[in-house]
């Protein structure tokens, strides 16, 4: 099925894809989020709208639909941690209803690693089992439960992959059945360390994965020698060399700390952009939506 | 088998608050091996309630007993006439032993001792570890004997998550992934093509999101 979402016709078309995301914060109130409205509209294609990866905070459904009323083009997130089969596919339709056309499945961080680490969880499918959910949805009409969806029902399927995730046998693995599901586009977990990336896109495009879908490759711009190594410590599917961590400390005050990280993920893009099989950037500016514009040049 | 773990004693003092006369019930099977409910246990436990009730200011009368097992009528019967001569029971039975004795004597209070925690074995000396949630519908044989559903936290059926590492799990540091492990083992036992047709969600109806699961083997009725 053809789809309709100017990033569903940029994959298309073969363009080169710059993504951002937008993590929303505990608030009811849009002026709170739409101070980052400017910078997101200048430049990325289409936005991640983050869903509650940290603990609540606005649905990323109703993100999604602020951004749309900016123009701004939606990835809605949605993680499989928090709803079941009946909500996860009943969001799905109000999404599609809200005009949303673009779909990014995930676990999602396991709730004990949330600020609501008292919090139950649903798991009731993984994240690939939601790719192939919403596939059948696309092509079929049909929900999990055989219901038929009336009218149309169109959403571009987007994966994330951990490049870092070893043994590389089991990730490429688990990136072919994303795909084999009805990914149509894959964001990376952050990339610091570029040969390792390098060696995983090479597998994914042995594999046949590059052709069959766009990878995006996840940047970061790290504030700060703490926020590095807070990271490091909490986040396993992140992969933080020692080597930045130490140019990061090496760079002095907390001001000259985060111009070097700006610096490392301006060399990261630079580094990888060109890399055979790759079709995107994808900005993971974690809640710092500022410092797109000047991460955004280094894309060109 | 059974995993469980005992209250605190200051639990325990809260939930007998009032009462006086308490048999402190052992049980012989499951709690018994993982050093929680057996009759090693009651004595224990016993001799801090006294102590411990006395500080409190109500001096618990407590008579000890175990017997082999608290979830069958049969082994119940030889705990009938210490039940009957104490005003509560204190199980230190699982959460099916404490409730087959309230069932059994419906008008005597029965309190659970311990924390029912889960099906596990003894990985070593006084280390228990999880192995099954009772899923009602077991896929061991799909992923080389080791369970996604009980041993990743996630319950991923189709692969690991992206916080997979290879020595340890995204949510507990000190536990390997369980993705890991039955990836080297079905890889070990030239079983990975297993790994890579998309298993569809699971029907959760014969786990306990189905309710309460009861079964019936008509051929043993009659």
């Amino acid at each position: 099925m053809t789809q309709d979402s100017k990033l569903a016709q940029a994959i298309e078309k073969g363009a080169f894809i710059v993504t951002a995301e937008l993590l929303p914060h505990a608030t009811a109130e849009l002026t709170v989020i739409e101070k980052v409205f400017g910078v997101l509209k200048d430049g990325p294609i289409a936005v991640n709208v983050a869903d509650n990866p940290h603990g609540p905070v606005l649905s990323s459904l109703v993100g999604s639909v602020a951004l749309i009323r900016e123009n701004i083009e939606p990835i809605y997130q949605l993680v499989t941690r928090d709803r079941n089969r009946i909500a996860l596919q009943s969001d799905l339709l109000g999404a599609a209803y809200l005009g949303i056309r673009n779909v990014l499945c995930l676990s999602g961080y396991h709730q004990t690693l949330t600020t609501s680490f008292e919090a139950g969880n649903s798991f009731d499918i993984d994240s690939i089992q939601l790719i192939a959910a919403i596939k059948k949805m696309n092509e079929q009409g049909v929900l999990l439960d055989g219901n038929r969806i009336e009218g149309r029902f169109s959403m571009l399927i987007g994966a994330v992959a951990n490049p870092y995730l070893a043994p590389l046998e089991l990730n490429i693995l688990r990136v072919t059945k994303k795909v084999a599901g009805g990914a149509r586009f894959i964001q990376t977990q952050a990339v610091f360390d570029t040969e390792r990336f390098q060696q995983w896109l090479e597998a994914a495009r042995e594999e046949g994965i590059t052709e069959k879908v766009a990878i995006l490759a996840g940047v970061r711009p790290l504030e700060s020698v703490g926020e590095a190594e807070k990271l490091r410590d909490t986040l396993t599917d992140l992969s933080i060399p020692e080597q930045v961590i130490e140019r990061l400390k090496a760079a002095g005050d907390e001001k000259a700390q985060k111009k070097e990280g700006l610096a490392i993920c301006r060399e990261v893009i630079k580094k990888i952009r060109g890399m055979k099989g790759l079709r995107g950037i994808h900005i993971l500016s974690g809640g710092k939506e500022s410092v797109l514009p000047e991460l955004m040049v280094a894309t060109k | 088998m059974i995993v469980a773990e005992r209250k605190t004693i200051p639990e325990l003092i809260e939930i007998l608050k009032g009462q006086k006369k308490v048999l402190v019930l052992g049980c012989g099977t499951c709690v018994t091996v993982c050093l929680a409910g057996g009759e090693r246990e009651v004595s224990i436990i016993s001799s801090a309630l006294r102590i411990a009730s006395r500080l409190a200011g109500f001096s618990l009368q407590i008579e000890e007993l175990t017997i082999e097992r608290q979830c069958d009528n049969v082994f119940i019967e030889k705990a009938a006439e210490a039940i009957e001569r104490n005003d509560a029971v204190l199980s230190l039975g699982c959460g099916a032993g404490v409730q087959a004795i309230a069932e059994r004597y419906p008008a005597k209070p029965v309190y659970a001792g311990l924390n029912t925690a889960f099906l596990g074995i003894l990985e070593e000396r006084a280390v228990w570890t999880e192995k099954c949630v009772a899923c009602g519908a077991c896929v061991l044989h799909e992923y080389g004997g080791i369970c996604p559903i009980t041993r990743c936290a996630k319950h991923m059926l189709n692969g690991p998550c992206g916080g997979s590492r290879e020595d340890r799990c995204e949510v507990l540091p000190d536990r390997p992934c369980a993705w890991q492990l039955i990836y080297q083992r079905l890889k070990g036992i030239g079983q990975l093509d297993r790994l890579k047709q998309i298993k569809p969600p699971k029907n959760w109806n014969a786990s306990i999101h189905g309710g309460l699961r009861v079964i019936v083997r008509e051929d043993h009725r009659i």
